[in-house]
């Protein structure tokens, strides 16, 4: 094959296609929260946290009480809302199917709203015992009605905290800094 | 690769050496040291293995250009919503916090050896064994096969439903025909055959003398394949019933082993005791000798002092010797002993010198020295090995009555009966004699004329395709049972609800019970804990033995008089046929059988050949060197009439006129089983006393060769000063031989470790080369199976390895064992090396793996001194679905292709106890950490822990005198100390008591 053949048959178009995966890889990297911020799925059960969390000012680890025992902050069992909704607006079409659920045992498939990927091992329990507060990531939750994501989950705004925890601290903490290195959250 | 063996005596041989290339060097040995990578795994177009040049951009290089766009892209899409849905328990069990583990105790068996386990869950599913640390034996250790035996809860391969005829159908369907038919062989007063494994558990013994009483004509065998018939046959000779025989090493100064392999990880109360006297730290430290004598290399032969290569047939013959000579010095020879037949003189077998300094030995240890006997070995062997326990009064093992067995004699009985048509009926509940049983064609002839067989079991076997009732059994994880162990009641519960319309055995006989007129419970947790609330918890709650797993018991050490032994016996093993004597022993990963669908054992290398996925037939060298064998050969093995083709490997230490065939191979059932080795069990014999050591074999090349799969080729280190092996004489005197410090100049700047750096101590001296570790390792980091094709490329993926060097020579080699893993090197040549900084360095000493960073280059690799790096070469898991799936541990990523691994010293571990200590506001606790490996080994040898705490255990260890780093002067900074190993030989043929 004449050097000019190859040139023209291969190199020039894999040339062609990677400058321009590299144009579109940029442009989309230099605006990371583009998919993330706003996305708020229907739920099936339209559950508002401005009730709950706002309204009624109850506690957000009365329902997500795995989050200073665990990795994961849990969502709630389904008996765990009974407790109060074998009362509590019993009328109501989305408790009756609430109940509905309790009693025959089928599954509740919430949407979810935030998530990583796989390699990323966050743990929510060093983040809540050092005093940080969910809306530091999860936004002002107590004011949605839907469950809407505010923060991008890119290792780029972890880091960005970890390096200057104090915005987010509670006043008088002593920790100055996160862990960066890559096995804090990846292994 | 072909191998040449020397003729005589190599000019300048290597001192330790891992493979019979390396010892004799042969150019391809260099070369293949001398590569990274084996052939096939660097593209086409390297010039470096003679492969023919490409033009162009490769398949490889296109592929590689169109994926990194792909994954460039994907970057972009990581943060991605509609990530599907998360679901809720619907009642939250109290107990369960998602994300949390919960710890179970149960127990496992295999043949008559019971494993309290306790079992880590998460969310329900069991991920991960290990032992049960409130047993006063076991305390929390356990075998490499109980570990791996989770992934056999989750074999896609098992019975979801019970089968008639080929046709699924209900439990209501099949009982009918199964209590149909029991009843009328009731009536008609027909016998019924049930054949099950050996019974440790006492509820199920009262269970079986329930389903008797209502059933009169049952005949119950209980067999073993693997416990060795000899063992049960010479037990019955010398103490008038079955015997349980535990070493009890913590008490043994003298140790003699007549082909025992009670070092190779199926007994981790023997390896504990093993460790404790061998990890040795001063001289004042009591340690034990291990004299061994053997004819194939076993791990027990690998880890003794002195050890001499005697023909299994020969060992009955040596041992009676040794009582006469004993005997001669004075100690009592019980009545009943007759060793009036035995001819004079010291025997050959064994130097004159080596053979009065064993005497000695044994003389001067007294009740402090013990004789084992492997279970395979020739009955008259085992029966001089009790003649020696007696004479010596041996404090240092412990005989227990036990449950007996069935010998292949009454499994004959049982097959004569079955052609004559005697039974009306017959159950095969969690046994495959259709493959274990050495007369296959004529099992399969007396079995069809049963009216009606039925099989209960885990995985259709070769005997349930016999069957017309295939009742699918729980996996032991889902069932509930008991056994009787010394010191304690084990209570086994189930961890996970039935994955499948499935049933536990106990729970099919109590069906047949209540279809038979008698009704002792509704189900057989219900039986059981009636049992144990009158039998076995004295005061003490149901609740409590779960929680512990065992209800504590007076250890009982029955006296059991010795009747005496002859030997006329010894010479009946030894009348040799010509031809070669087979040894037939059970598989380290599928022991008799039943493990050959798991895929972790399977690869797990043999501890000593170091082969996976295969049981080729084990030649000594210098019978290989007459019939011009080499590695891998083909060969045709023939023994009365039966043939089986297979390759040969020669075994460096084994002894001459010997071969050595590993049983449990060639299942032609099973997913991953099926076609794995070749089947050993026709070669077996029909005599008990001598039915695993045959003699007359014949042995001729076949013509072709077949690749092994074997590992200890791979990952070599150069012959550099890697392992160091001691005497107790220079441990004592010069503890750092000719060994110096290396001055050490870097240009890097000193790592700065501010909280904790972790770090690791391996005693060599302790390690036995059981590769626990191995299996716990790859239970705990979803360490991926390749498969042999991929094994014999180089491939493997194991975080951890055991190297096995020989040392000296061909026919007798010394052997050290040593676990090879990520040395987390504080100036890593990995780290330097990584074009995308993928692999760096934490602040607590961890050399840190990205996989989401790697692109695949393999530079790391390459430039990595201890061989420890591992390359997804190919997608080994995204195919996977469930069950397997649910066998891997959540904290651990499943790595793709194209990206490298290796062992992260188990960081998700150090991460939750750092993040609970913080959470708790203390410090990490010493011991708090432990790796899967450490925690896996059940000699201790590895102990894991923080070096900036100086009151640390590790702190400790790596000032002793025997520590060592490998490669030390390559300036690498390992993290990992390793102790040398350390032999207690008799010094110069005189005694140091």
């Amino acid at each position: 094959m004449h050097p000019f053949d190859r040139a023209f048959r291969f190199v020039l178009p894999a040339a062609a296609v990677a400058i321009l995966v590299t144009i579109l890889s940029v442009g989309w990297l230099t605006e990371p929260d583009r998919f993330a911020k706003g996305y708020a799925p229907e739920q099936p059960i339209p559950f508002s946290h401005q009730l709950h969390a706002g309204t009624l000012r109850m506690q957000c680890q009365y329902c997500h009480s795995g989050v200073d025992k665990s990795r994961h902050a849990g969502i709630p069992s389904v008996d765990l809302c009974m407790g109060c909704h074998k009362v509590t607006k019993a009328d109501r079409p989305a408790i009756q199917k609430l109940a509905r659920i309790a009693q025959t045992g089928e599954p509740l498939p919430w949407q979810r709203v935030h998530t990583l990927p796989d390699h990323v091992f966050f743990d929510h329990r060093p983040h809540v015992n050092a005093g940080i507060a969910c809306q530091s990531c999860h936004g002002e939750v107590q004011t949605m009605k839907v469950i809407t994501r505010e923060m991008g989950m890119r290792m780029g705004n972890c880091l960005a905290c970890h390096r200057d925890p104090h915005a987010a601290l509670p006043a008088g903490s002593k920790i100055t800094r996160g862990a960066e290195h890559c096995a804090a959250c990846h292994r | 690769m072909k191998t040449r063996l020397p003729d005589h005596g190599p000019v300048e041989a290597p001192r330790f050496w891992r493979t019979l290339e390396e010892r004799v060097e042969t150019p391809e040995a260099r070369q293949a040291a001398h590569d990274e990578f084996l052939p096939g795994a660097v593209p086409a177009y390297d010039d470096v293995h003679g492969l023919p040049p490409q033009s162009g951009v490769s398949r490889r290089d296109f592929l590689g250009l169109v994926s990194a766009a792909a994954a460039l892209a994907a970057t972009v899409g990581c943060d991605r919503k509609g990530q599907g849905t998360v679901v809720p328990y619907t009642k939250r069990p109290v107990e369960v916090t998602p994300g949390v583990a919960n710890y179970y105790a149960s127990a496992f068996q295999e043949g008559r050896r019971v494993y309290p386990v306790l079992v880590k869950t998460r969310e329900g599913r069991p991920i991960h064994l290990t032992g049960n640390d409130e047993h006063p034996g076991v305390r929390g250790k356990t075998s490499p096969r109980a570990m791996a035996d989770v992934l056999r809860l989750y074999d896609p391969d098992r019975l979801r439903a019970p089968k008639a005829e080929g046709r699924t159908l209900g439990w209501t369907e099949a009982e009918a025909r199964l209590h149909g038919a029991l009843q009328a062989a009731k009536a008609a007063g027909k016998p019924v055959l049930l054949l099950s494994g050996a019974v440790v558990s006492p509820t199920r013994k009262a269970l079986l003398a329930d389903l008797k009483a209502a059933l009169p004509t049952l005949e119950h065998l209980a067999y073993e394949p693997a416990a060795g018939d000899a063992a049960e046959e010479a037990a019955r000779a010398s103490y008038g019933q079955s015997v349980a025989i535990q070493p009890r090493l913590a008490k043994a100064k003298v140790i003699l082993s007549l082909g025992a392999d009670f070092l190779n990880g199926e007994d981790p109360e023997t390896l504990a005791a093993w460790g404790a006297q061998r990890r040795l730290k001063s001289a004042k430290e009591p340690i034990n000798r291990l004299w061994v004598l053997e004819g194939p290399l076993t791990l027990t032969g690998t880890n003794a002092d002195h050890r001499y290569p005697v023909a299994p047939s020969r060992l009955a013959a040596l041992a009676f010797t040794l009582a006469r000579e004993l005997a001669a010095k004075g100690l009592p020879l019980p009545a009943g002993a007759n060793l009036s037949a035995l001819p004079g003189g010291a025997p050959a077998d064994v130097p004159t010198q080596a053979w009065a300094s064993l005497v000695k030995d044994l003389q001067h240890a007294g009740r402090n020295a013990v004789v084992l006997c492997g279970a395979q070995m020739p009955a008259a062997a085992h029966q001089a090995a009790h003649l020696l326990n007696a004479m010596l009064g041996s404090e240092a093992v412990a005989l227990s009555p036990a449950e007996p067995l069935a010998t292949t004699r009454d499994l004959e009985a049982a097959v004569q009966g079955m052609a004559a048509g005697r039974y009306a009926a017959a159950i095969f509940w969690d046994v495959n004699p259709a493959f274990t049983y050495a007369r296959a064609a004529a099992w399969k002839e007396a079995v069809a004329k049963v009216p009606l067989r039925t099989w209960i079991g885990l995985m259709e076997d070769e005997t349930a395709a016999q069957c017309q009732l295939v009742l699918p059994e729980n996996h032991w994880l889902e069932s509930w049972g008991d056994y009787a162990t010394p010191g304690a009641t084990v209570l086994q519960q189930p961890t996970v609800g039935t994955l499948y319309d499935t049933r536990q055995g106990e729970d099919v006989l109590l069906g047949l019970l209540k279809a038979l007129g008698s009704a002792p419970a509704a189900d057989y947790h219900t039986y059981l804990r009636a049992r144990w609330e009158k039998a076995v918890l004295q005061g003490g709650t149901f609740e409590q033995a779960l929680h512990d797993g065992l209800v504590k018991v007076e250890a009982k050490t029955a006296a059991l008089a010795f009747r005496g032994a002859s030997v006329a016996s010894a010479e009946r093993a030894a009348k040799g046929a010509e031809g070669f004597e087979l040894v037939l022993f059970p598989g380290f990963a599928p022991h008799d059988g039943r493990h050959a669908n798991n895929s972790w054992l399977q690869e797990t290398p043999d501890p000593i050949s170091k082969m996976t996925w295969d049981n080729p037939v084990a030649v000594s060298v210098q019978d290989a060197q007459a019939l011009g064998i080499q590695e891998g050969d083909f060969v045709t093995l023939t023994l009365e009439g039966t043939t089986l083709r297979l390759p040969a490997v020669i075994q460096p230490g084994q002894a001459k006129g010997v071969l050595a065939l590993a049983l449990g191979y060639g299942r032609t059932t099973g997913g991953v089983a099926k076609g794995v080795g070749a089947n050993a069990y026709p070669l077996l014999g029909l005599d008990p006393a001598t039915a695993n050591v045959r003699p007359g074999a014949r042995l001729a090349k076949a013509g072709g060769r077949k690749e092994l799969s074997r590992t200890q080729s791979h990952h070599r280190m150069e012959g550099r000063d890697i392992v160091r092996s001691l005497t107790m004489d220079e441990f004592l005197h010069h503890p750092q031989g000719h060994h110096h410090q290396p001055e050490l100049v870097t240009l890097y700047e000193e790592q700065k470790f501010p909280d904790h750096k972790w770090g690791m101590v391996i005693d060599l001296a302790a390690c036995v080369g059981c590769s626990a570790c191995v299996v716990a390792c790859q239970s705990e980091n979803n360490v991926p199976v390749v498969g042999p094709e991929q094994v014999a490329k180089g491939r493997e993926m194991h975080w951890i390895r055991i190297d096995r060097y020989y040392e000296g020579e061909l026919e007798n080699p010394k052997v050290v064992h040593q676990p090879m893993l990520c040395q987390h090197c504080d100036s890593a040549p990995c780290e330097n090396v990584c074009p995308v900084n993928a692999t760096n360095h934490s602040p607590d000493g961890l050399n840190q793996m990205a996989y989401n960073r790697c692109v695949g280059t393999r530079y790391c690799a390459n430039n990595c001194p201890y061989k420890v790096r591992r390359f997804n070469f190919l997608e080994y898991t995204a195919y996977k679905t469930e069950p397997e799936t649910l066998a891997y541990n959540p904290e651990v990523t499943v790595r793709p292709r194209g990206v490298m691994e290796k062992c992260s010293f188990c960081v998700q571990r150090i991460n939750d106890v750092k993040i609970r200590a913080k959470g708790e506001g203390r410090s990490i606790l010493d011991g708090e950490v432990t790796t899967a490996c450490m925690a896996g080994c059940p000699s201790d040898a590895i102990v894991f822990g923080d070096l900036k705490d100086p009151k640390s255990r590790i702190a400790q260890l790596v000032t002793a005198t025997r520590a060592y780093k490998v490669l030390e002067e390559v300036g690498a900074k390992p993290a990992i100390t390793y102790l040398a190993d350390l032999k207690n030989p008799v010094e110069g043929g005189h005694h140091a008591n």
